[in-house]
């Protein structure tokens, strides 16, 4: 098991694509920060204007903390792509190149190769969030410095003291985490069905698109499936930056993925162990 | 405002005698507030706005007279009202010439006090009216109204203690209306945690709302001549 | 081949290898399996010897390295292991395809076409690797492949399936008779009537405007060839065709002359 899971992280890690995703996320996140360097006072005079007409915010209000959740907010949402990239090609990449078929003749069980497949997606994806961590947040304190973090919800204004906030990210990294290794396993699925990886990555990516566009709706209809849709709960890392933290709706959120999640897995074990390979 | 001047003229005429100790004990207590040029105080402070979650900020506030203020908190970030809603009595009290009325002795929260209203002369001046209870026998305001042009009714209560002697509280608790905020939901993809907690405001979101802002003053260095530099960038 | 390696699923029936029932011993049955189905496909960003050693891994057995160097030597890869895959040619790709099916010793070689693609020479490299794994190393190895000659000059037993039936099983000395094969001819001139009319039209199976098919021992060519000349026909070509050919047209005769494999 261990020998399988060490070549499958072998495979993972041997190629350039895999590398690709870390790539963009410093590219991403760099952009993101240059832009805040050279015009952050002006985005935060805009974010403020409701607050700054009665209170006087002095301070380093554009510092690490809210650089990086500004981050978060806006790369979160791509991060499926990059966890796609490895996860959906997990199975489609090896039907499509030949080596499933090689790989298959060897004495593992079928179920073994998905797990190991979903576990060095799983791995890929802690790495990931871990590097998002690193340029996000710890290079933004870096550059921005330390500070009380605000954030702005739609009907509130919440302030986090400076040394409030790191076990806050914590806790936000590690439901990214969760919530990205919902979007492997998914991905996995798709990937078992596929024999080429393009066609996952981009279902991937179109459902979590869609889904997350029906999460945002505000319209009726759309209320009452929110909840089962697992986009709704993919932001519930924001929780964490709420003032009090809606623990009870973050365990919820959390709760729903980690179904998803065992859900599509099942999923792709059922459909991969009875898959003829054809390719 | 025409009618209140006006009432307060006739209410000035039937309580003169009354009134001359009013107007007596006000500049009094005037001239005491203003004898603390600056101070240096480690307070905390705490903002209790329906749409502002914001912890206790520790921190320390420079206060130069007449208007200068600033909350330092060692890296973190200040947040005070706006400039003419100001943390300190002396800018709740109207300046230059004022027209006292004594409203006679009242009893709030079992003290003696003596409510004065004062209006100041000047036309043009931000403050209408104020409304001071004031316990004579330390010469401090306990509790002050007042209502502004610019920005709506402030109202101050003070609690005193260790610096009663410089007019000092160890307490203010100010109340005063905010506007209502509201960012659009697709610039900032709430996470909508569909708890009671978070809807319960939204009913009591329209029109303006109270706001209440908590100081705690812990200690307070007196007149030690800050400079104009403490208050910075402005 | 690829139900016999549990790739697909069969609708029906059982397979049964070295007397188990596969589906209930899968994995002991492929350890003891090695395998090469169609190209050999392999991780392109890994050099040979990763895609060995990682496939040596996974075939549940501890494999020293000083095996790995002994399958390398046994293909002939050996200076070239260091390479990228994807660098490889086609017949250095389907050595290291026989090299990670034979590295775990597997009694049961199973190679499909496995000179798929490769080029003469790499067909003729094949042909030797495949001989000196049964004779040398006492493998045993089931080979499908289309190319009857290869199969021909390398099995020994065979078993004939046309169209997904089974025509026909042996030993390849004892269904190949090698006193008859058919021989193509080419030639000008009006020959048919002069044909029917002799001696040689009992071989005669296939007959088009100027080629004739016959079936006949390949020893009497040079006389078929003087008679024909004798006659006054012009003999443009003749060709005998490989005996296994032969030997499954005959088996499946409704193609013989649509069928002309080189």
């Amino acid at each position: 098991m261990i020998q399988l899971l060490h070549i499958e992280l072998f495979k993972i890690f041997k190629r350039p694509r895999t590398y690709i995703s870390f790539g963009i996320v410093t590219a991403i996140t760099f952009v993101i920060q240059l832009a805040m360097l050279t015009d952050g006072k002006g985005f935060v005079n805009f974010a403020l204007s409701g607050v700054n007409e009665q209170f006087d915010i002095q301070g380093n209000i554009l510092n690490g903390y809210l650089i990086a959740y500004i981050i978060l907010q806006s790369l979160l949402i791509h991060i499926p792509l990059l966890v796609a990239l490895v996860a959906g090609d997990a199975l489609a990449g090896e039907a499509n190149a030949g080596t499933l078929r090689l790989l298959l003749t060897k004495p593992i069980a079928r179920y073994k190769l998905v797990l190991m497949k979903f576990t060095g997606a799983f791995i890929y994806t802690v790495l990931l969030i871990v590097w998002l961590a690193v340029v996000a947040l710890f290079l933004s304190l870096l550059l921005f410095g330390k500070g009380d973090m605000i954030n702005l919800k739609s009907e509130a204004f919440v302030m986090i003291l400076q040394d409030d906030v790191m076990w806050r990210y914590a806790l936000a990294f590690a439901f990214a985490v969760l919530a990205m290794t919902t979007i492997a396993s998914m991905s996995l699925l798709l990937s078992a069905f596929a024999d080429n990886s393009i066609g996952p990555i981009i279902a991937t990516m179109g459902i979590v698109v869609v889904l997350t566009i029906l999460s945002n709706l505000e319209l009726p209809l759309f209320t009452i499936i929110k909840p089962y849709l697992f986009t709704t709960h993919m932001i519930a890392w924001k929780g964490f930056f709420d003032a009090p933290i809606p623990y009870y709706a973050i365990g919820r959120s959390a709760l729903v993925l980690v179904i998803y999640t065992i859900g599509f897995l099942a999923a792709t074990v059922w459909y991969f162990n009875k898959k003829d390979i054809k390719s | 405002m025409r009618k209140i001047l006006l009432l307060c003229i006739v209410l000035a005429g039937t309580l003169k005698v009354k009134a001359d100790d009013g107007t007596k004990l006000f500049y009094a207590l005037r001239t005491k507030i203003l004898t603390v040029k600056d101070y240096t105080a480690d307070v905390k402070m705490k903002i209790d706005v329906s749409f502002m979650r914001v912890p206790q900020l520790r921190g320390t506030l420079y206060f130069k007279a007449p208007d200068k203020m600033r909350l330092e908190r060692n890296g973190g970030l200040s947040m005070l009202p706006k400039k003419n809603i100001n943390l300190t009595i002396s800018n709740l009290i109207p300046s230059g010439n004022v027209t006292v009325i004594d409203m006679g002795p009242v009893t709030v929260k079992g003290k003696k006090l003596r409510l004065l209203k004062a209006i100041p002369e000047d036309d043009m001046a931000n403050i209408i009216l104020t409304k001071i209870w004031v316990d004579e026998a330390n010469l401090v305001a306990t509790r002050a109204e007042t209502t502004t042009r610019n920005d709506g009714t402030v109202i101050m209560d003070l609690d005193f203690g260790h610096y009663t002697n410089y007019g000092l509280p160890d307490k203010v608790t100010i109340y005063m209306n905010v506007k209502d905020y509201k960012l659009p939901k697709g610039v900032t993809m709430d996470y909508n945690d569909e708890t009671e907690a978070t809807k319960a405001p939204k009913s009591a979101s329209q029109g303006p709302q109270k706001g209440t802002i908590e100081i705690n003053y812990l200690k307070y260095a007196i007149n030690t001549g800050l400079s104009d530099d403490k208050f910075g960038k402005r | 081949m690829r139900m016999l390696l549990g790739l697909i699923f069969p609708d029906a029936g059982q397979i049964f290898i070295d007397g188990t029932e596969f589906n209930n011993s899968r994995r002991h049955l492929l350890g003891k399996i090695g395998a090469i189905i169609e190209r050999p496909d392999m991780y392109g960003y890994l050099t040979g010897w990763e895609n060995l050693k990682m496939f040596a891994t996974l075939s549940d057995k501890h494999i020293k390295h000083d095996r790995l160097h002994e399958v390398l030597e046994i293909v002939g890869l050996k200076g070239r292991e260091h390479d990228k895959f994807k660098a490889y040619s086609q017949g250095m790709k389907q050595r290291l395809g026989i090299a990670i099916a034979l590295v775990h010793k597997p009694d049961l070689l199973i190679l499909d076409e496995p000179t798929n693609g490769l080029d003469p020479q790499g067909i003729a490299e094949m042909r030797g690797l495949i001989r000196s794994l049964s004779r040398d190393h006492g493998k045993t190895i089931l080979i499908s492949s289309h190319l009857l000659y290869e199969i021909e000059q390398v099995a020994t037993s065979m078993i004939v399936l046309h169209k997904g039936r089974k025509v026909t099983e042996g030993k390849v000395n004892d269904l190949l008779n090698p006193d008859e094969t058919l021989v193509d001819i080419t030639m000008t001139g009006n020959a048919g009537p002069v044909i029917a009319g002799s001696q040689w039209a009992a071989g005669l199976v296939a007959q088009g405007d100027n080629s004739f098919t016959f079936k006949m021992n390949p020893a009497h060519i040079p006389a078929l060839n003087r008679w024909l000349v004798g006659e006054g026909i012009d003999v443009a070509e003749i060709r005998s065709r490989h005996s296994l050919e032969a030997y499954f047209l005959s088996l499946t005769d409704d193609s013989i002359t649509a069928h002309r494999a080189v």
